[in-house]
């Protein structure tokens, strides 16, 4: 069971290193909000898997905090594109 | 506890990626956010060298405060100041 | 392992599958608003299915599952409340849709309002 959680931790962080080849060459910032809000809560889901991996339930709050978050850069993203941050 | 080291050679790779990603970009908003991304990829990092709490502050600071703050000092700088060299910089860099 | 472990196995592989398609699909698609429809796809059926799978290998009341199931009902009301802000922000800042899509209705309905 331990390595099907650590697998599952290993895969999400190659996920993450194919959508960094999107925010590298992504021609407008669209697609880089996209790339980022991905990879964000992919790390999320590393983070709750490596936190049942290791045993340790206070690495949960950084996962809830990490997708939380991401989300709220999202918006703030999109409300710089539309009318700017000012 | 090999799985430990892959994990964190994968978070350092990331993180490596987006910081040459930061200086190599040739477009500013796409700077900022590979900015934003060392920091997610650096919280999950501080999360596998068993810091939670480093994680916290990196995440806020890291992730959302510090390009909204890039993002308000690139929106308050005029980019549109001709350059005149006043100072006689452009003419001694022509000679 | 048990069968509570071969069932969480089967949903790690089904959001495996998805997220690394996803992420695929948002290198490969074309344009912006296609690669929108992948990343809203990666979260849908690639993040949420992890979340339930811990939730079954941990017991939905543990300490894990019960911050995963909590992560996951977080992530099914977001998620679409921030593709849709950034699809529209993406329309209003004139990103210009792929050269064979077929209809742009939100231009049809501009026409129409105009006559």
């Amino acid at each position: 069971m331990r390595d099907l959680l650590l697998g599952v931790c290993i895969a999400e962080l190659g996920v993450i290193a194919v959508l960094i080849i999107r925010l590298a060459r992504g021609p407008t910032v669209s697609d880089r909000i996209i790339a980022l809000n991905t990879m964000s809560t992919q790390g999320a889901i590393a983070v709750l898997f490596f936190a049942a991996y290791a045993g340790r339930s206070i690495y949960c709050d950084v996962a809830l905090w990490l997708s939380s978050f991401s989300y709220l850069g999202a918006f703030v993203w999109a409300r710089y594109l539309e009318r700017g941050l000012l | 506890m090999t799985g430990f080291w892959v994990l964190d050679y994968l978070c350092l790779a990331g993180i490596l990626t987006c910081a040459a990603l930061v200086v190599f970009m040739n477009n500013r908003s796409g700077s900022v956010m590979a900015l934003s991304g060392v920091g997610t990829l650096m919280s999950v990092l501080f999360v596998v060298l068993g810091a939670p709490d480093v994680a916290h502050a990196e995440v806020i600071v890291g992730a959302i405060a510090l390009p909204v703050l890039y993002l308000v000092a690139i929106g308050k700088i005029r980019t549109d100041v001709p350059d005149r060299g006043e100072l006689g910089e452009e003419h001694a860099s022509r000679k | 392992m048990s069968v509570h472990g071969w069932v969480a196995a089967a949903f790690c592989a089904v959001g495996l599958f998805f997220s690394l398609t996803g992420a695929i699909g948002i290198v490969r698609m074309p344009d912006v608003y296609t690669r929108i429809q992948c990343s809203s796809k990666t979260i849908t059926m690639g993040a949420i299915p992890f979340l339930v799978a811990l939730a079954i290998a941990e017991g939905p009341l543990s300490t894990y599952g019960s911050r995963a199931l909590v992560v996951g009902i977080l992530l099914f009301i977001v998620n679409p409340a921030a593709s849709h802000a950034v699809a529209r922000a993406a329309y209003k800042t004139g990103v210009p849709m792929w050269s064979g899509s077929v209809v742009d209705e939100v231009q049809l309905r501009r026409e129409d309002e105009s006559e």
